[in-house]
């Protein structure tokens, strides 16, 4: 991608694909209110799918990462991540322990591969 | 402030501009340090992607949802077609219309406003959600929509402050800093998701979207996204009902 996006096209873009997207929920909510139905199937079918969207773009950020993150072996990115969820696990479910302790993993690992 | 007897939020009344000032000053808060770590790592993902920083500050202030901007970059850096691309970011944002029915009623002033309400309804995000529903109900009615707007505008320019400190320093510090910045984005999301997956199908969609989308990264057209998010979503619900139905 990168090198083909002018500031206009990319402006372009984060308005009709990213923002009208995502404010048109905003706004039904508000035009719309109370007739949406909530606990349907459907509404169960989209968290499942949003989760499962933002799951594989963590995922795409992990194992086809860009810039200098690719230069971290895999096995590094991957274990910061893990590492970062078993400190989440056993320091009172803290999200900020989960995440200092992923990236002293990454950063320490990045040293001493000397970087 | 005002005498002892007015000290109560309910029995105060300032000028709109005052609300907002309130509003602002409730964002300065630990929320805000997570939005402004949050924007850090994506701001350090647009410059290593290539993205321009004005049309991503822009995704910032627009779109003003974190997983919806994390999807359109993603799509875009694998060639997801454009119309598919904005599917999935509808049905990422989704969430946000029950979100949004939920606190409507105390984002109103005394005097109803359409324009008022959809203005007010574009800052609702997790942040302002929770901070909203925690804040919104102890003040007079004249005072909420100042209120909200100077706490979402607050929030917005911290997230603003964080993309750009983010894009700019992801390529000034040395590399383990760097790297660092960039598995930032990354590592939250998959602490947060870990914490807020409770049911059989959330798990599923999880791990579904985790494991599916390595397997596609060498398929050509940007279909990858699709497959593991609408495909590996889609089987997640399925698996999941089929689960819960055994029980």
């Amino acid at each position: 991608m990168s090198g083909g996006w002018t500031e206009g096209s990319a402006l372009l873009v984060v308005i009709l694909v990213g923002f009208l997207p995502t404010e048109i929920w905003r706004s039904l909510a508000i035009l719309a209110g109370r007739r949406v139905e909530e606990g349907s199937a459907l509404l169960h079918w989209v968290k499942a799918v949003a989760t499962a969207l933002l799951a594989a773009v963590v995922a795409r950020l992990l194992f086809a990462p860009a810039g200098v993150l690719a230069d971290m072996p895999l096995a590094l990115r991957i274990g910061a991540v893990v590492g970062g969820v078993a400190a989440f696990m056993l320091v009172r479910r803290s999200i900020f322990a989960g995440v200092v302790a992923g990236e002293a993993i990454l950063i320490a690992g990045s040293l001493m591969l000397g970087h | 402030m005002s005498s002892p007897a007015h000290s109560s939020p309910h029995r105060e009344h300032h000028a709109p501009a005052a609300w907002f000032l309130r509003g602002a000053g409730h964002a300065l808060s630990v929320p805000a340090l997570v939005l402004f770590a949050s924007y850090l790592g994506f701001g350090a993902v647009l410059q290593s992607v290539g993205f321009p920083l004005f049309a991503g500050l822009a995704s910032t202030f627009l779109i003003w949802a974190l997983p919806a901007q994390l999807i359109l970059i993603g799509g875009l850096v694998s060639g997801t077609a454009l119309p598919a691309l904005a599917l999935a970011v509808a049905l990422s944002s989704m969430r946000l219309l029950p979100m949004v029915v939920s606190i409507a009623p105390h984002m109103r002033g005394t005097r109803r406003s359409l324009p008022a309400e959809l203005i007010c309804a574009h800052y609702v995000a997790m942040t302002v959600w929770l901070e909203g529903l925690r804040l919104l109900p102890r003040l007079p009615g004249e005072a909420r929509v100042p209120f909200v707007l100077g706490l979402g505008n607050a929030l917005i320019g911290i997230s603003l402050l964080g993309t750009l400190t983010g894009y700019h320093v992801a390529s000034e510090v040395p590399v383990p800093l760097a790297a660092g910045l960039l598995l930032l984005t990354p590592l939250s999301f998959t602490v947060l998701m870990v914490r807020n997956a409770a049911t059989p199908t959330d798990w599923l969609a999880l791990a579904a979207g985790l494991l599916i989308m390595p397997l596609t990264l060498h398929f050509e057209g940007g279909l990858d996204l699709l497959i593991a998010g609408i495909g590996g979503g889609t089987l997640a619900y399925g698996l999941g009902r089929l689960w819960e139905r055994r029980r």
